[in-house]
């Protein structure tokens, strides 16, 4: 019963938005209905000898029950529904595309045609699948500069290109030598929370901002993939950082 | 490597804790259900009937069984101890219980996607391939035990106990309904006090140890398959989600990759809790040890072939 109510709490609060990729979503909600539908047949078939509790101590079954109903209802009470720093930290870092899990070399554009000209279907209309704020910028996530730095033809769309992207707040450890870089962090869920990895671009700021760990923020500026330490990695100059609310679904997909 | 190896937060172990609950839930109650289900249904020895009476062979059906019943590695404990109660051999059901969560279509598929562009075809091939050698050689090894040395005499009596273990019940339909609700409750029950265990030693590692430590045990061939198998074993993942992670260490060889893969889903945190709820504690150990030693030497070997 308590499951059954646990459960059907997550799903109907949302909070189970924090915690799951939408695929599992729906087996969640099941099984809630599921155990609180056993539970009501148990109470009204249930008479004489338990079958629960045939063959087993009492002192077990306290023992038992706290253990599934102690840890659940506690966990519930504590989490936060997101990571803090370390548990972020302690996952390591994904600053290149090829650490990303699912991760798929990015195929190049079809050829030119023989004569030397660019095939009809070729070219695609950058404006066609890049979102824009209102304000013109490109509507970027973390998962899209990484990409681009590994992939010259998605680069050219934003390269030097002003965009906005929304991410979390982590302080920058290592590579940072003067102090004005940060990183911008999103979880990449492929089933759960548990196997979130952080999806992390380079912040330049020209003050060197500071705010709490994961504090929600969004970034406007120019993308920039510049070579250090030998490898192309995504850097964001950032014009401005506003701090804002978490956003309804915090994961990336 | 930066910061400290090991840093606990109470806040990051509940939610890590949590969000494994809530995946892993539906699956042990779906095994559970169809366990209290095969209970009061399944006429006694019918298992025995389906399966080659060669020993050999109905190992090796058991090893593929799961091509056409998947199930995952959460649920499928309370599923065999009915198939056994039913008269399925243990070394059958220790064979299906292993090879199951990764020999079935859900994990071919996944380990395919997660591997593309880094030899998908071979790795998928090879995970197969080597869960189901390794389950036999466990099944065969498990047919020369006593059964007092594997399952647990409390379970052995409960399945005794059972009017229905030997022969097909005569109640109403309703009633024996009511009966494989409960079975598979009582069932549920008893997996979710393990999995809740095994699921909080996991999210211990998982939020609070630097995974990053690991790296550099990369560099060789018979450290990387160890420390692979010993972080599946930690983190304690789906066998229908692993291969999207484990493709991720791309600074570790293919092998310890594939034993990565292997090891998971046969034994980790969780399973050594889940497997204790019908196995005896040194049956649980010696196939911890032996399938870490197997599958670590098979796939060191497999480093000819130049994964």
């Amino acid at each position: 019963m308590v499951w059954g109510v646990v459960l059907a709490y997550f799903c109907l609060s949302g909070r189970i938005i924090a915690y799951l990729h939408p695929a599992f979503h729906v087996y969640t909600a099941i099984s809630a209905g599921v155990l609180l539908l056993l539970a009501v047949v148990l109470l009204l078939t249930v008479g004489g000898e338990s079958a629960v509790s045939k063959g087993v101590s009492l002192w077990k079954q306290v023992f038992a029950s706290l253990i599934l109903v102690g840890p659940l209802l506690a966990a519930t009470g504590i989490s936060p529904s997101e990571f803090g720093a370390a548990a972020v930290e302690n996952r390591g870092l994904v600053e290149h595309i090829s650490d990303l899990p699912a991760f798929t070399v990015p195929t190049e554009p079809a050829l030119p045609t023989a004569d030397g000209s660019i095939g009809p279907e070729t070219p695609i209309d950058a404006a066609s699948y890049l979102k824009r704020t209102e304000t013109g910028k490109i509507k970027a996530e973390t998962v899209d500069l990484l990409y681009a730095a590994a992939e010259p033809t998605m680069r050219e769309d934003f390269e030097n290109k002003d965009v906005e992207l929304i991410g979390q707040f982590l302080p920058m450890r290592s590579g940072n030598p003067t102090g004005d870089r940060f990183n911008l962090v999103r979880m990449f869920v492929m089933c759960c929370a548990a196997d979130a990895r952080p999806v992390a671009v380079a912040v330049q700021t020209g003050d060197g901002a500071t705010f709490p760990d994961m504090t929600w923020v969004k970034i406007s500026g120019r993308a920039t993939f510049p070579i250090e330490s030998g490898r192309r990695s995504a850097l964001i100059v950032a014009d401005s950082i506003q701090e804002i609310d978490a956003p309804p679904e915090t994961f990336i997909y | 490597m930066e910061g400290a190896w090991f840093t606990f937060r109470i806040e990051d172990f509940s939610y890590a804790f949590l969000s494994v609950l809530l995946e892993g839930v539906p699956f042990i109650l779906l095994g559970t259900l169809l366990s209290g289900v095969i209970d009061q249904f399944l006429p006694a020895r019918w298992m025995t009937r389906l399966l080659p009476r060669n020993p050999f062979l109905a190992v090796c059906v058991s090893g593929l069984m799961g091509l056409i019943f998947p199930m995952c590695e959460c649920g499928i404990v309370p599923v065999i101890r009915r198939l056994i109660a039913k008269g399925l051999p243990v070394s059958c059901g220790v064979t299906y219980m292993l090879a199951a969560p990764i020999v079935n279509p859900l994990v071919i598929v996944s380990t395919m996607a997660a591997f593309r562009g880094q030899a998908a075809l071979e790795m998928t091939f090879l995970r197969l391939g080597l869960a189901f050698f390794v389950a036999v050689i466990v099944g065969l090894a498990v047919h020369n035990l006593p059964i007092a040395a594997v399952m647990k005499r409390r379970v052995m009596e409960s399945m005794a106990l059972s009017p229905e273990t030997s022969g097909g019940s005569s109640r109403p339909f309703g009633q024996r309904l009511v009966a494989a609700l409960q079975t598979g409750v009582r069932d549920f029950l008893d997996v979710m006090v393990y999995f809740v265990c095994g699921v909080a030693v996991a999210s211990v590692f998982s939020t609070a140890i630097n995974q990053e430590m690991i790296l550099p045990l990369a560099l060789n061939n018979w450290l990387a398959v160890g420390s692979m198998m010993l972080l599946a074993g930690l983190l304690a993942l789906c066998s229908t989600s692993d291969a999207f992670i484990a493709a991720t260490f791309v600074a570790f060889p293919g092998v310890a990759k594939l034993a990565f893969l292997v090891f998971g889903p046969m034994m980790d945190l969780k399973l050594i809790f889940i497997y204790s709820s019908i196995f005896t504690k040194r049956f649980v150990l010696g196939l911890a040890v032996g399938l870490f030693v197997l599958i670590g030497l098979l796939c060191v070997r497999l480093a000819v072939l130049g994964l």
